[in-house]
């Protein structure tokens, strides 16, 4: 059977209850291509099902509502399912799991925790403000995993004083800080007009970049591996 | 026009400055927790690389030279008194705009301050002093700084610095008192190692005493050239030991010498890199992996270049292994050759719940190709009998460092040179 439920945490749970005693269950927020003689049903979220799962779950581990949300922010098409395996066995075992590295469905679930939690390492330092007229920053991104309200605290802890943007160009939303609040909005596209000064401090920016590196030590390989060519978009010295 | 004057360095400048800094080793923004008290940035415990460069390194700060006027003449160097290369010079405003204005759009962690000897140690220290404190108070900056020390400043400058400082290094560069004598005929090692050891007292005291503030959260480092001088890999791995273990230092980075000027005093050839990669692995052996440098090579030997250190030292000591993967101890899994600090941690976890496998330990990636001679797994032996051990890590090796080779790149000599002090 395939469990089709939203992407929320609320429906997974509930997707997670039904499909829990299933040996053979495919969860999936996503498209999937049903194959012969599969049946599909729609899981929609009830909250007290969820909540009681919720309950039973962390009275087993506490953390795992931490690692289901994490990897439910990850890109991986089969996320879903890491979960949904992962869960099942905290449930099966009574106890916390993430200690047995050997075993599949932990695998699968540490390796996809650690891409997203990486990947907002990445960008705390690979993300790119841009300085707008008014004073506030901005930054496009274009995550493979869905972290743009994540990179928040750190920004504002360093940068208190400055309002900011980060937006997510692909998932179209926003992580907003306006020199108090943070918040989330949907963003389709942004119109940026750029401080007097925005233009020299990149040109300075891309002329550093140029001069620090070492020509006669050329390494691509090793620069793409720890810089992969998906970010350079919006960086404005890979360009 | 901005209706406000920012003080932009001229793009020439900062060239020129930023050429002359390059080839020094050390760009870690890693140690400090630094917090933003009420004005801009703060420190990143574990460091964090915000770009990357065509030759592969990283950039975490901005490295850059005060001012590249020396009138020090090292045989080694680029900015040596007697080249002929352009000048430049910086102002404190200068540097200040530039870091806060690149921090604030995260292009950089912090700022990596050094500079040639400019009219006099003092005066070059002074220059260093009054852009890091600036930064500090007017400016509100609360991210990274390292600041190199000039030698034979005074004291009294030394120590102010570091009060605004994450980090601070003075480079040895070479790694005898006949080395520097011969090649750095102005430095001695006494000019060197007084104000590192006058800097680790001051931190010992100010941490004794849990006084407010920082001093020298991430410690100092320091930086050698490899193979500008004959000292062999044993001594330099000593004289490594003894700056990690009396001196405290956080890192010793090493750079191969590339021959930049013809000197009859310099050797003609470039030092290569496979040496430098090699005491780097014996340096992580020295400070991760529980190693000393006795272990690891006798006084006047060098490292192996066809294996690994580790490899190598496993290879004398064949009578401790096999281990058994079930039951040996930490320390014991990280001395295992290719066994690295992650894969013994996903070891001892791992085996709480079950007894490992080799097939287990393929699926937590755990890298056999070197372990699989020195490890069983629930009792089962996976490796080539003794004899033949040290043929297949050679030849696994060969392969490797053929395609490092490759990557290191042993083009033409660029001014490869630690451009500084």
């Amino acid at each position: 059977m395939i469990y089709f439920y939203d992407g929320s945490k609320e429906a997974f749970l509930t997707a997670f209850c039904t499909a829990f005693p299933d040996a053979d269950a495919v969860l999936t927020s996503g498209s999937s291509q049903l194959g012969i003689g599969q049946e599909a049903v729609f899981i929609k979220a009830d909250p007290a099902r969820a909540k009681r799962a919720e309950r039973r779950l962390l009275s087993f581990d506490p953390d795992c509502m931490r690692d289901l949300t994490t990897i439910l922010r990850s890109g991986n098409p089969v996320k879903d399912m890491i979960a949904f395996r992962y869960l099942r066995l905290i449930a099966l075992k009574k106890r916390p799991v993430r200690g047995m590295l050997a075993d599949d469905a932990v695998i699968d679930a540490v390796e996809c925790m650690r891409r997203v939690s990486f990947e907002i390492h990445r960008f705390h330092g690979f993300l790119r403000f841009m300085e707008s007229a008014s004073g506030a920053l901005y930054a496009p991104i274009s995550p493979d995993n869905d972290i743009c309200d994540l990179l928040v605290p750190h920004f504002k802890e360093r940068l208190p004083k400055y309002p900011f943007v980060i937006h997510d160009v692909g998932r179209k939303k926003a992580a907003v800080y306006d020199g108090c609040a943070v918040f989330m909005a949907p963003l389709e596209r942004a119109e940026v007009l750029l401080s007097a000064d925005e233009v020299g401090w990149q040109k300075l920016w891309k002329t550093y970049y140029a001069a620090v590196n070492i020509p006669s030590r050329e390494r691509l390989k090793q620069q793409k591996g720890y810089l992969p060519v998906r970010y350079w978009k919006f960086m404005p010295e890979m360009q | 026009m901005p209706w406000y004057t920012v003080t932009m360095i001229s793009a020439e400048t900062l060239q020129i400055l930023t050429e002359s800094a390059k080839y020094d080793v050390s760009c870690s923004s890693s140690g400090s927790a630094r917090r933003n008290e009420g004005g801009m940035g703060n420190g990143y415990f574990a460091g964090c690389c915000h770009s990357f460069t065509p030759d592969g390194r990283c950039i975490s700060l901005l490295k850059i030279l005060m001012s590249n006027d020396c009138i020090f003449g090292c045989k080694y160097c680029m900015s040596r008194c007697d080249a002929d290369v352009p000048r430049a010079t910086a102002t404190p405003e200068e540097i200040c705009e530039l870091t806060i204005s690149l921090y604030k759009r995260n292009c950089i962690e912090g700022l990596f301050l050094s500079s040639a000897v400019h009219k006099t140690p003092n005066y070059a220290m002074e220059q260093l002093l009054l852009t890091v404190k600036k930064l500090r108070t007017e400016y509100g900056f609360h991210g990274y700084i390292h600041v190199k020390g000039i030698p034979y400043a005074d004291e009294g400058l030394v120590l102010e610095a570091a009060k605004y400082a994450d980090r601070m290094s003075f480079n040895m560069e070479l790694p005898s008192e006949q080395s520097l004598k011969l090649l750095a005929p102005q430095k001695s090692k006494k000019s060197l190692l007084t104000p590192m050891r006058n800097l680790q007292s001051a931190r010992d005291t100010f941490r004794a005493e849990k006084r407010k503030g920082y001093f020298l959260p991430a410690g100092q480092t320091t930086q050698l050239i490899v193979g500008a001088s004959p000292e062999a890999d044993g001594q330099i791995l000593r004289l490594t030991q003894s700056l990690y273990r009396a001196m405290q230092l956080k890192r010793v980075y090493y750079s191969s010498y590339i021959p930049v000027v013809h000197d009859s005093l310099l050797p003609e050839r470039p030092a290569g890199e496979l040496r430098e990669h090699r005491l780097y692995q014996a340096d992580w052996l020295l400070r991760f992996y529980g190693f000393s440098a006795e272990e690891i090579v006798e006084e006047d030997g060098n490292l192996s270049m066809e294996l690994d250190p580790k490899c190598a030292w496993a290879l004398r000591n064949m009578h401790l292994f096999p281990v058994e993967v079930n039951r040996a101890p930490l320390e014991v899994l990280l001395r295992v050759p290719g066994i690295g600090s992650r894969s013994a941690y996903k070891i001892t976890e791992a085996r709480k719940y079950t007894s490992l496998t080799f097939e287990d330990l393929k699926k937590m990636r755990v890298v056999l190709k070197r372990a699989r001679h020195f490890i069983t797994a629930s009792g089962k032996f996976y490796g080539a009998a003794e004899n033949a051990i040290r043929g297949l890590l050679m030849a696994g090796e060969a392969s490797e460092t053929g395609v490092q080779l490759s990557l290191f790149g042993t083009e033409a000599a660029h001014s490869a040179l630690t451009g500084q002090l």
